[in-house]
């Protein structure tokens, strides 16, 4: 009887320990919102909730993208440069062909571009993170400044009246926006691509052991090019679902999405070493930087000091997660 | 057998010195096209740009080569601008300096342990410490540049001693500091050691978490170093330059030839990578077609980046291929 | 008594260290004389490396006492125990590749040494004193690796070694190197140096070592004067049961001729031709760096070839990628297994399922059941020993790593399975199992390119021997019918 009750009570204490082991990031942003909630009473409206929803858009797509780079043990830093490019495009058409064209334009930019950086690393035969980072860095410069120059540094508004962009910027279904029912459907579809499919799983393979992989018959060349070209096409989802929302689109608007999703991702626990990670972890990690900004906004904190607090948040869930050694089970949950 | 040395040296300093060689054709096209680009100013000129970002980058070699990456140097060197104009008002030059710097030393102190002692993972420590300084700057400055109380600091910026401005004397002061620092003391050569093979070092009795500290801290000072220098060239300091700029030069550090996995690399050669970059930033400018088009010149650094990086790879993958 | 102690050089007694889950060593106690070269022999597992890791200070003991030269020593750190004289040179080497020999030699000690010319001149001293022209300056990335052991045994000496211990020593050498390695040791004995000699190859036990301890299971069997052990003694301690032989008897199913190899050319290669047949397992022996491993590279696709010509049962089969060859009925178990053949932190199911997953998707989705099963049966049949099929690779022994491998491959039933170096660092008893193994493959009519250092290996498991030198065939043998020496005479030409 007396082991019994021990082996259950330790059974209890290894998933408390657990719990605040793997998930203390978690643990500690419900813990901020609770605080928030407490501290600010708006917190817990229907509007908040949709913003905090809405929020989850432009980053969220981005670090589902990078999720997958990461995965497969590279970096990708061009989004900054992809990301401007295409919102700089897009909205132009959107002002002059409407919704539609403008979507297709965008969504064929971003995945030209992806197309492009991992036709660059095959090329060169670029094989590791360090190679990947230099060269993306370099295209973000390139496709940056063609955006500069294709919208001769101003801003673009976006015209009124633009049916299928208001929609998805600005519509919901009930308190839903539909930017956050087309984020849960596409998280759906790539965690269906990377646990359940051959090309998916290939991803953590490279990510895990490249030359291993490469031996065993793992089609390296053919994850490369999928997880550039997907990256650039989530950039492109994240930028035309800003644009639509906030109907302005900056000369330089993509700054930060790569340093930011690369922390969304790291945050999640995906480790920048490749293999050991899924999309699921990196949505935990988008859903902690956005409650954080939420809870600030709300708690009146300026923007700078917002910086500040991200930054040092960041630097704390990775330090911590660091601490209590990241990630547990096999490369994928099934 | 004894092994031919000099071939094999020869060999190595035309492969790695890329940056060296594209310098050399910039500064061949120059003289054919824009010989004006030879005048004693204009050299001074770029140099002169050139030296903060030097200053910075032999910090970030140094954090490089001994297996780390500091991704803060932006940040830093906002935050020491601003805060020695802060604190100017309030005591004198040779205080504010210090604390100044020392706000880099702390900075990089803290990067270090965290990344070096704490084995937390540096390109996003630092990272998100670049960061949280920049918000800091922002906030100290209220988000637009504030200007300094006393004009002797704008005015040491932007002086000349012997006919050479005074900032490319610091950067030269630096670099030499450097120079002998990594290749003649037991210090820098353990940095290489360490860069080269963590456990060996260990083994070997190198106290490798001392060393790997305290390149994070040198590279802070540098890095706050610069940015007193920068905010007293420009009068002012401003959160403007944080971002981008750590990346810009690690990028020029690899460029140069220190291999960002460590180990390898030097001084001169991250030097050089700067001036290349700065280089064109002089050049562009004087033809037409990208005086005219800004964004032209950031296309050209762009593809310059790829086009070098991406030789070193594909060289690479040739000898890889041994066809 | 005072005459045993100043023979003593360094005395290990009821030493013992466990890990979480594994008694590593219990109650080890060994005796080293002053100025002998002292064998250590046992399997993976048997606590060689923990040992040798406490005495150079890696780890810690948790009990037991060691008296290095009459000093007892309580716990040490690795700079400490170099300090002190006792110097390790591990199978991978312990040198800083982008750094020169001299700063090498002299890491961490600079000072001492006289500055960086200071220590490139020392160690020149040092290196032509055992017979080395290797240039001080030179960068030790672009050295040989008998050359980097020869500055590693410098190092130890530049640090007054009174003990070098040598940690599988010979893994990476030639014939001609080892013997020169032999006279070096010879020369260590007769300065007074004492040598520790870790090796799985008990040929060259039995021809440098004064004494052998055998250990096994974290013990230490015994300790004898060569002279008084058989190669069955040892053998029988070392895996506690007598093996009868180290091999199976030799597969005779060899048939028609199967595969055609015609004219690689690479860099390194010229003209390569040769046929394999149906059921065979054809050895290839040569010096590292030959080009064995350059053929069946080329052959499997993992490196370009200006030239080549591929006929399996007469049909030209052109190979660009291994995943041509594994489509064409091929596998490849690498050289080297931790890095090139497993995702060390992935687990033994998703390692061995690697090579064949493609198989499990249906128009690209996988289903999850198929794959346990595959793991699940490899795992019996090939005696994996894992607590369970999610384990992390990285944990395994070298022979159950490299029966994941070897899994992985079986699962496609391949005709042509290239398997380089498979009993690397393996122990006795895992090696017959793996031998085993072979020998139903082909008896099942598929083929084996065996490519293996260990001479008695290749002659008592192949049916065929090609002789590899300096890129060229030099010579087919019948193992049968020809001693070991006549063909490493070709494979030296």
């Amino acid at each position: 009887m007396e082991t019994e009750t021990k082996t259950k009570k330790s059974a209890l204490n290894r998933i408390v320990y657990k719990i605040l082991n793997e998930y203390l990031v978690v643990v500690g942003i419900i813990l901020f919102a609770v605080f928030t909630m407490i501290m600010e009473p708006n917190f817990m409206t229907v509007s908040n909730m949709g913003n905090l929803m809405r929020q989850f858009g432009p980053l969220a797509f981005v670090s589902l993208g990078m999720t997958f780079i990461i995965l497969a043990g590279y970096i990708d830093l061009s989004i900054a440069g992809m990301f401007s490019l295409v919102s700089a495009v897009s909205i132009s058409q959107a002002n002059q062909y409407g919704a539609g064209r403008a979507i297709l334009v965008g969504l064929l930019i971003g995945l030209a571009a992806g197309l492009i950086n991992s036709l660059l690393l095959l090329l060169f035969g670029v094989q590791n993170s360090a190679g990947a980072l230099f060269i993306t860095y370099g295209m973000s410069l390139i496709y940056g400044a063609l955006a500069l120059m294709y919208s001769n540094g101003a801003t673009i508004h976006l015209k009124d009246g633009v049916s299928g962009l208001e929609a998805l910027g600005k519509g919901a279904v009930g308190i839903v926006p539909i930017s956050f029912i087309l984020f849960l459907a596409l998280l759906a579809l790539l965690f269906f691509l990377q646990s359940k499919t051959y090309i998916g799983r290939s991803v953590s393979y490279t990510g895990g052991n490249p030359v291993a992989s490469r031996l065993s018959g793992i089609p390296v060349k053919r994850v490369t090019l999928l997880i550039f070209s997907l990256c650039g096409l989530m950039t492109a989802v994240g930028a035309i679902v800003l644009f639509s929302r906030v109907t302005s689109s900056g000369p330089t608007e993509g700054t930060g999405y790569d340093t930011n999703s690369i922390m969304a991702v790291v945050i999640g626990g995906t480790s920048l070493k490749g293999g050991k990670g899924n999309v699921l972890r990196t949505v935990v990690g988008v859903a902690v930087v956005t409650l954080m900004s939420n809870c600030l906004n709300l708690l009146g904190v300026s923007s700078y000091m917002q910086d500040f607090t991200k930054g040092i948040i960041m630097i704390l869930a990775i330090w911590l997660d660091n601490r209590s050694g990241m990630m547990g089970g096999a490369a994928v949950e099934d | 057998m004894k092994t031919n040395m000099k071939d094999l040296n020869v060999k190595r300093i035309i492969s790695e010195q890329k940056a060296l060689s594209a310098l050399i054709v910039i500064a061949i096209f120059m003289l054919i096209l824009k010989p004006s680009f030879f005048s004693g100013f204009n050299i001074l000129t770029i140099l002169k740009s050139a030296s903060v970002l030097m200053i910075i980058g032999f910090g970030e070699a140094l954090v490089i080569i001994s297996g780390g990456v500091d991704l803060s140097v932006g940040g830093i060197m906002c935050l020491s601008g601003v805060v020695i104009i802060r604190l100017m008002d309030t005591m004198p030059m040779p205080a504010a300096l210090l604390l100044a710097v020392g706000s880099g030393a702390l900075v990089g102190f803290i990067n270090g342990f965290l990344s070096v002692h704490q084995k937390t993972e540096p390109f996003v420590i630092t990272l998100g410490m670049g960061l949280a300084l920049t918000g800091i700057c922002l906030q100290l400055s209220g988000g637009r540049p504030i200007y300094a109380s006393k004009a002797s600091f704008g005015a040491f910026g932007n002086s000349s001693l012997l006919g050479v401005p005074t900032l490319i004397w610091c950067m030269l002061a630096v670099m030499a500091i450097m120079y002998y620092l990594i290749r003649y003391t037991q210090f820098g050569r353990s940095c290489y050691a360490i860069g080269g093979d963590y456990e060996i070092a260990v083994y070997s009795g190198i106290n490798a978490l001392k060393i790997q500290w305290s390149a994070y801290v040198i590279s802070g000072i540098l890095a706050a170093l610069g940015g007193v220098l920068l905010s007293s060239r420009l009068n002012s300091g401003s959160a403007t330059y944080g971002g981008p700029t750590a990346l810009y030069v690690c990028c020029c550090v690899v460029l140069g030839g220190t291999s960002f996995s460590g180990g390898t690399g030097g001084m001169i050669r991250t030097a050089i990578g700067i001036l290349l970059f700065s280089t064109l930033d002089n050049a562009l400018p004087m033809f037409s077609a990208f005086s005219a088009n800004v964004y032209l010149q950031q296309l050209i650094k762009g593809a310059l980046v790829v086009i070098v990086v991406g030789i070193e790879y594909y060289s690479k993958k040739l000898k890889r291929e041994r066809v | 008594m005072e005459s045993v102690s100043r023979d003593i050089m360094l005395s290990i007694e009821d030493v013992s260290k466990s890990f979480p889950g594994v008694k590593a060593l219990d109650s080890v106690s060994i005796t080293i004389n002053k100025g002998e070269v002292h064998g250590i022999v046992g399997e993976n597992g048997a606590g060689k490396s923990t040992l040798m890791k406490i005495l150079s200070g890696v780890y810690k003991k948790d009990a037991g006492t060691i008296v290095f030269d009459g000093q007892t020593i309580e716990k040490t750190t690795p700079s400490e125990s170099l300090k002190l004289g006792l110097s390790i040179i591990y199978q991978e080497f312990s040198l800083i590749n982008s750094l020169s020999v001299g700063e090498n030699i002299y890491l961490g000690r600079y000072k001492e040494a006289g500055g960086l010319s200071g220590s490139r001149q020392k160690a020149e001293a040092l290196l032509k004193s055992i017979g080395s022209h290797i240039n001080p300056r030179s960068i030790v990335d672009d050295l040989s690796a008998a050359e980097k052991q020869m500055v590693e045994i410098t190092k130890a000496l530049s640090l007054n070694a009174k003990v070098i211990i040598m940690d599988e020593p010979s893994s990476s050498l030639a014939t001609e190197e080892l013997k020169n390695l032999f006279t070096i040791i010879r020369n260590l004995k007769e300065k007074g140096v004492t040598i520790i000699y870790i090796s799985h190859k008990l040929d060259e036990i039995f021809e440098l070592c004064d004494r052998v301890s055998v250990m096994r299971d974290g013990h230490v069997i015994s300790t004898r004067p060569i002279a008084e052990v058989t190669r069955n003694d040892m053998i029988r301690e070392m895996v506690g049961r007598p093996i009868e032989n180290e091999y199976p008897p030799k597969p005779q199913c060899v048939g028609g001729k199967m595969l055609e190899i015609r004219h690689i050319r690479t860099r390194k290669l010229q003209d390569i031709s040769f046929d394999l047949n149906s059921g065979e397992i054809l050895g290839f022996v040569g010096l590292v760096g030959a080009g064995r491993t350059e053929i069946v590279r080329a052959i499997f696709g993992a490196d370009k070839a200006m030239d080549l010509e591929m006929y399996l049962d007469g049909k030209k089969l052109v190979i660009h990628n291994p995943i041509d060859a594994r489509n064409a009925g091929f596998g490849l178990i690498p050289e080297d297994r931790k890095t090139q053949g497993l995702v060390l932190p992935f687990s033994v199911e998703e390692n061995i399922i690697m090579a064949s997953l493609y198989k499990f998707a249906k128009m690209g989705f996988l289903k999850s059941g198929q794959q346990k099963k595959v793991a699940r049966h490899f795992i019996d049949t090939l005696h994996i020993k894992t607590p369970s099929s999610k384990t992390k690779t990285s944990t395994l022994s070298g022979g159950n790593q490299q029966k994941c491998i070897l899994g992985r491959w079986l699962e496609l039933s391949p005709r042509v399975l290239i398997m380089d170096e498979p009993t690397r660092g393996i122990d006795v008893g895992a090696k017959y199992e793996i031998y085993t193994l072979m020998k139903q493959i082909v008896e099942q009519g598929s083929s084996i390119i065996l490519i293996s250092s260990e001479m008695p290996e290749v002659l008592n498991m192949s049916n065929r021997v090609l002789t590899i030198c300096d890129g060229r065939i030099t010579g087919e043998f019948d193992p049968a019918l020809v001693t070991a020496s006549e063909i490493m005479e070709k494979a030296l030409d």
